[in-house]
């Protein structure tokens, strides 16, 4: 009994001590400096690691480049240039060398299979699961490991849990309650204050450290807000700042539960299975929402699929069609803290959920870009690259014109044959046809 | 204070043997595992899962070339039905860049091999020549995507880089001599001269992966 007893007590000053110090705050908007001191001991801790490894190293380091670029030297002359220069303009055997080589840099290493896995880091962040070679180093090192081991799985998983849970039942009774009321601005303020304590309390159980930078740029009611995608988080992150209606697929389980609850509360726009695949149908209903002035910013993620958080990949047009004047928002996570990048043909859910629990933080930048509109004479495709630009060149990704599909299908046949009709193209345009068909009179 | 990286002895046999250096053997293994999907040999349908090769023409042909058994350095002739690790590492190697410190001879096997391999590439029915027919099988492939060129064009083509190929190896032909095809003298015998070595080569960064002891 005794036993018991004591248990409970522990069990109540840790409950109190949870919302004393954090849930309280967050729900009030304030802080209390902790997770800056959380934040400033684990930086510390990192860069000593670093400077061991260093040391302990008994060849100098060359200087490290990035892997996240490539691990090959890739000769990015057009390739019109390049097989004129390897034998006069004459196709010949020098043809097949420049294929080959591509084709060779293509099986060591492609831009896009390497964006479905997570980013290599340039040292290691005492995390077991980012040292792909563990060797044993020195004492000092290991047992600093095993303390974050502990620390981690002992002591932020059960913190971190607790919160997660805390979050996601006020969620849900919140936005409950909140759904009761009749519509009316009061209603309207009740869910934002809920839909945005509730954030605040996931992001604390991430250990979630979010700069925003241009929050003057920030969405506003009516318009369409479009980010990069990299994991389920990312909706979490941007809403700790500003409220959105989501946009999504509903499902079923905790997540359905979730949706149906805030559906009450706030107009976010969940579709039925069937629905997602009309077309038209998703582009009406996100329209009518978009024209309605009064109703929070759309939230979507044009890539369709989490990308390692690298590079962006092609936006989906559908989303561009709709009208209205969309917000781009670039979001650019920290490797070094924890990789937040969902890797969903290796991980499910649950282990991903975890995986991000017993990482030491989850750190990022988030950049509110100035709102763009479709020119007169631009076309959705077009505009939705020059929002990917904008979004690539603010967060420091790369930009690949790959569609993140690839992650599961193959190439498209179109694709290929632009290719190489350009290559044929070309080399009737050099004169080497002589004069045999009716385009190669030229030069 | 760490203890020394123990390079296994079958890493540094595949190193001497390759010429990679075991950084390079490393990342190779990482993408053979990813192409493989964590088997130990690959087959030409891995080959499918790279979009970057979608995009080339002579696709066919290069994946063709893991799989020629000549390529292997294997006494058969055929093609093999699947590669393990050390194949794959052997067809790469192909694919090398020249080092400083090689001397003439080496340089010279070097050359050689690449141009092996690439001839190989060519004569598709391993008879050790390149025909016309297998020449113009190649040019089709190269120009296969656009549909607007016919097939007259191709054949023109290829027949016109033969007879220049003949002329460099043959000299002046009588009226009624058959140029039967290139052999592989004579493919030296055209690249004589051409420095081909800095185009036939995939470079390495100098990447150095974490937590190593030297």
């Amino acid at each position: 009994m005794e036993v018991a007893w004591a248990l409970g007590q522990a069990g109540a000053v840790w409950l109190a001590a949870v919302l004393g110090l954090i849930v309280v705050p967050s729900a009030l908007g304030i802080s209390l400096g902790i997770s800056e001191a959380y934040m400033w001991v684990l930086v510390k801790t990192l860069e000593w690691a670093t400077i061991r490894l260093q040391k302990s190293a008994k060849k100098p380091q060359p200087p490290r480049i990035p892997t996240a670029n490539g691990i090959i030297e890739r000769d990015e002359t057009p390739m019109e240039k390049e097989i004129a220069l390897l034998h006069g303009a004459d196709f010949e055997f020098s043809h097949i060398f420049y294929f080959c080589r591509k084709g060779f840099e293509a099986i060591v290493e492609d831009e896009v299979t390497q964006r479905f896995s997570s980013e290599e880091l340039l040292s290691w962040n005492l995390l077991t699961r980012t040292n792909v070679n563990f060797h044993y180093i020195s004492l000092k090192l290991t047992v600093v490991w095993v303390i974050g081991v502990v620390v981690r799985y002992c002591f932020l998983l059960p913190l971190r849990f607790s919160l997660a849970a805390i979050g996601i039942t006020s969620m849900i009774v919140g936005t409950t309650l909140v759904g009761q009321l009749p519509n009316c601005s009061v209603k309207n303020y009740l869910s934002e204050v809920v839909h945005l304590t509730c954030s605040r309390i996931l992001v604390r159980a991430l250990s979630g450290t979010i700069h925003y930078h241009n929050k003057e740029n920030r969405p506003q009611k009516g318009g369409i807000c479009v980010a990069n995608h990299t994991s389920p988080i990312d909706a979490i992150i941007l809403t700790n700042d500003g409220c959105y209606a989501m946009v999504g697929q509903v499902h079923g389980g905790l997540m359905g539960i979730i949706q149906r609850a805030t559906v009450k509360a706030c107009p976010h726009v969940w579709f039925e299975r069937s629905e997602i695949k009309d077309r038209h149908l998703v582009t009406k209903r996100l329209r009518e929402h978009v024209a309605d002035k009064s109703k929070l910013p759309i939230l979507i993620f044009p890539e369709g699929t989490c990308i390692n958080n690298t590079s962006v990949m092609m936006f989906k047009k559908g989303s561009f069609e709709i009208g209205g004047t969309i917000y781009p928002v670039a979001i650019k996570y920290d490797p070094q803290f924890g990789d937040a990048f969902w890797n969903s043909s290796k991980y499910n859910i649950v282990s991903y959920l975890l995986r991000i629990m017993t990482s030491w933080a989850i750190v990022c930048n988030v950049w509110y870009l100035p709102p763009m509109v479709r020119k007169e004479d631009e076309d959705a495709v077009q505009f939705a690259n020059r929002v990917r630009s904008a979004i690539a060149h603010q967060g420091g990704l790369t930009e690949l014109p790959w569609d993140g599909g690839l992650k599961r299908a193959k190439v498209k046949d179109t694709f290929k044959e632009e290719q190489q009709k350009n290559y044929s193209k070309m080399l009737v345009r050099n004169g080497s046809v002589g004069s045999l068909s009716a385009e190669t009179e030229s030069d | 204070m760490g203890s020394a990286h123990s390079v296994p002895a079958e890493m540094r046999e595949l190193a001497d043997r390759t010429g990679f250096t075991s950084e390079q053997i490393e990342h190779l293994h990482r993408r053979f595992k990813q192409l493989s999907q964590d088997q130990l040999t690959i087959r030409k349908e891995n080959f499918d899962s790279i979009p970057d090769l979608e995009f080339n023409p002579i696709r066919g042909k290069i994946v063709h070339a893991f799989f020629d058994k000549r390529n292997l350095r294997q006494e058969s002739d055929g093609l093999a039905d699947e590669i393990n690790f050390e194949d794959f590492l052997t067809i790469m190697s192909y694919f090398r860049p020249i080092e400083m410190n090689m001397d003439e001879e080496q340089l010279e096997r070097f050359r050689k091999e690449k141009l092996k391999f690439l001839f190989h590439m060519y004569d598709s029915d391993h008879d050790g020549k390149i025909t016309l027919q297998e020449y113009r099988n190649v040019v089709e492939e190269l120009l296969s995507g656009n549909p607007h060129l016919e097939k007259e064009s191709a054949r023109s083509i290829a027949d016109g880089a033969m007879m220049e190929a003949a002329s460099i190896c043959v000299g002046q032909m009588g009226p009624d001599q058959v140029y039967e095809g290139i052999t592989f003298e004579d493919f030296l015998k055209m690249w004589q001269g051409i420095d081909i070595e800095t185009k036939m080569h995939v470079r390495f960064l100098n990447v150095d992966t974490i937590a190593h002891c030297y």
